[in-house]
């Protein structure tokens, strides 16, 4: 059973298997492979200071609200660590210039999948994470949740749909902005009045 | 039980002009999200989720069926005819699938992908019709400890089983679980995780963290990292978009292999229809190397015929073992038992009882989303190719919207729309390194569930753990898992030993 892809990383992108670059410089690699065991220990930290924290009331047996959150995050941190000691030993073996540049999840094709024209993109292709591109998305999506009580719904959710058209690289600024509005408004239409989706209006309508 | 009866009942319940409605609507967008490269059926069920609140839940589980269904479906083409495929169901089909695209039979391989979708799908439904009730009465019986190993034979098998990856597919079920404990302890009734905040006592709603994995973390994916990639060429296809009679001796064998492979995984948690499509093709590809003349690797149509069958029918199959078990076997499946939730019905054997009309109308739309995905599908599929034709840049940003739109109409409170962005970039960063998602979907449905069977077996039986392996069911749900760790485990040490030996051979 070894699928090329990941097959349950549901719907990303399937067809081209992309490998982050990391920027040059080995501190940028190992950043990128400290990322997964961070977030898992933050979110065991999280539990654990939770679980310290906590009040349960007295009286409570055995099996008390602690002890499920206290399994997972024991399986967080050892799985955490096993990442680690992972990427440590394959960074190891590829910097001893063995050939094995080949972790477990070596992203490699199907020998069925192989490419027959010759213009078809290699299905693996380094990307670099464009950062301008994901400060638009992330701060417009910010500026939408903090500013919609006061923009009302068709401005705040056409220039949501403005900023992050912009992250994707739309050209222009008109044709964008006319064409969030748009769906704003037909949104507000459809949800707000015709399925009667209770949608407080003072919110979501402008100035109402 | 008159299941014939009851069934007909069904259909009237989901002939009426509204319902047809929503299943053509629901069978449409699933249609156009399974196009989509990078869209799935999951993301759509999860934004339509908030603004079906204000329909009756009869017409919601109809649509979200034409959704499931419709993914499938439209899943294929894009493998087909650009070479990626629409959703990760589609992998294996789009093996030969392209090949004959680019051998000039692009139209005869989308019709031979629809057909396929279609038997696999009639007969999962047919049999689920028979089989469901008889099931739901079969798990009336269950405890907490059944309960219990249901819910860590999914969590097992979603998380590492079916990834590559077995220390992320882990962390990514603990990330769901941990979500799932926040809030209100139902038992002891102490708030956990809180931190103060009273937003948080009700917990994170399942609504927010879906959508903000798989539609959010998406649009951001897309944003920063695969829109820099090179999109494929895509073949025009030309020709008789039918097959002619040889054709369809030759698939035939194909949809009916397909269609039994997929069955039986409907109803183990494995986490939906990616394995049977495997190994569908990978049987048809042993098949083939037998016979005279060869087809694989030329375009062959058996190799197409039989994973679009079988990733239907264990779709079919997977709303089946939903609807009787309450058991979630994929991330879209895990949604939808949430949906459920929402409307404060419980799928399972009670819900056989207590809503029929529901329950009927729901499996009799199965077949009507079936013949209205046939003819949306066989003969338009290059219509829906054009979707493609739509700036990604207007694609993605609509869908940022309409992620606001839901969260805010069901929430009302800035608070969600902050922790669907927090949630997001989580998300955008498990996809940008490979972390699966499906686990931490699967983990937040039914982690409630497990947890709390966990903590009435032990509390009933004075704290002792060994209850939980006490009946034979349970039993039974351990042993599987284990025989099927060991083939997992031996075939991956196999693996990782053949390419060690051939790194060996190249170096020299």
């Amino acid at each position: 059973m070894t699928h090329p892809s990941n097959p349950t990383s549901s719907s990303a992108v399937v067809g081209q298997r992309l490998r982050l670059r990391a920027d040059p410089g080995r501190a940028a690699e190992i950043a990128k492979e400290l990322t997964v065991p961070a977030l898992f220990t933050a979110f065991a930290v999280y539990l654990v200071v939770g679980i310290v924290t906590m009040e349960v009331p007295a009286g409570t047996s055995f099996p008390g609200p602690a002890v499920f959150p206290g399994l997972v995050a024991a399986a967080l941190l050892l799985l955490a660590a096993l990442l680690v000691v992972r990427s440590v030993r394959s960074a190891r073996r590829s910097r001893a210039g063995a050939v094995a540049d080949l972790p477990e999840s070596a992203p490699g094709t199907a020998p069925d999948a192989a490419p027959e024209a010759s213009d078809v993109p290699v299905p693996q292709r380094s990307v670099r994470v464009d950062w301008r591109s994901m400060a638009w998305v992330v701060l417009s999506f910010a500026a939408f949740a903090l500013l919609l009580d006061v923009l009302g719904w068709i401005v705040g959710a056409g220039l949501l749909f403005l900023g992050v058209a912009k992250g994707l690289g739309a050209p222009g600024w008109l044709r964008p902005l006319l064409i969030g509005l748009t769906v704003s408004s037909i949104s507000y239409i459809a949800f707000d009045m015709a399925l009667d989706l209770s949608l407080p209006s003072g919110i979501i309508g402008w100035r109402f | 039980m008159d299941v014939l009866g009851l069934l007909g009942d069904g259909f009237a319940g989901a002939l009426t002009p509204a319902n047809l409605l929503w299943v053509v609507v629901g069978c449409l967008l699933g249609t156009a999200v399974g196009v989509l490269p990078g869209l799935g059926s999951s993301m759509a069920v999860a934004l339509l989720l908030p603004v079906t609140f204000s329909l009756d839940p009869t017409a919601a589980f109809i649509m979200f069926a034409g959704v499931y269904f419709g993914g499938l479906f439209g899943d294929s083409t894009m493998g087909i005819l650009m070479n990626t495929p629409g959703q990760a169901s589609a992998i294996a089909s789009t093996f030969e699938g392209h090949k004959m695209a680019l051998h000039g039979r692009a139209a005869q391989a989308l019709a031979t992908a629809a057909i396929g979708a279609f038997v696999g799908g009639m007969v999962a439904s047919a049999l689920v019709v028979f089989l469901a009730p008889a099931l739901a009465s079969f798990s009336s019986s269950f405890g907490p400890a059944e309960f219990f190993a249901l819910a860590l034979f999914a969590f097992v098998t979603t998380s590492s089983v079916v990834t590559d990856d077995a220390l992320k597919g882990l962390g990514s079920l603990c990330l769901g679980l941990g979500i799932a404990v926040i809030g209100v302890d139902g038992i002891s009734g102490a708030p956990r995780f809180t931190m103060g905040v009273p937003e948080l006592f009700d917990g994170i709603s399942l609504v927010t963290v879906t959508v903000a994995i798989l539609a959010l973390g998406e649009v951001i994916h897309v944003a920063c990292l695969a829109r820099h990639m090179q999109d494929g060429r895509m073949v025009q296809p030309q020709g008789r978009p039918w097959l002619s009679r040889g054709e369809l001796r030759e698939a035939a064998p194909a949809w009916l292999r397909g269609t039994v492979i997929g069955l039986p995984f409907g109803v183990v948690p494995a986490g939906g229809s990616e394995i049977p499509t495997f190994l569908a093709y990978g049987l048809e590809k042993r098949l083939d190397a037998r016979r005279k003349h060869p087809q694989f690797g030329r375009g062959a149509i058996r190799g197409l015929a039989a994973p679009e069958a079988a990733g239907n029918s264990t779709t079919g199959m997977a709303m089946g073992a939903l609807l009787s078990l309450g058991l979630p076997v994929s991330a879209t499946a895990a949604i939808m038992l949430a949906a459920f939730r929402q409307y404060g019905l419980q799928p399972g054997p009670l819900l056989f009882d207590r809503s029929p009309d529901l329950v009927w109308a729901l499996l009799a739309s199965f077949f009507i989303a079936m013949v209205v995905l046939l003819i949306i599908n066989l003969p338009f599929a290059m219509v829906w190719a054009k979707l493609l034709r739509i700036p990604r840049a207007y694609l993605y940003a609509g869908i940022a919207v309409f992620c606001g739109l839901g969260i805010y109409a069901t929430s009302g409170s800035v608070f969600d729309l902050l922790m669907l962005l927090g949630i997001g970039i989580v998300g955008f960063l498990m996809r940008a390194l490979d972390v699966p998602l499906a686990p931490l979907i699967i983990g937040m449905v039914l982690g409630p569930l497990a947890e709390t069977s966990l903590r009435d077996a032990a509390l009933s039986a004075d704290g002792d753990f060994s209850v939980l392996v006490a009946g034979p069911i349970p039993i039974v749900l351990y042993s599987v898992l284990a025989v099927v760790l060991a083939v997992t485990v031996a075939g991956r040490v196999r693996a990782r030993r053949a390419t060690r030996r051939e790194l060996r051979v190249d170096a020299r």
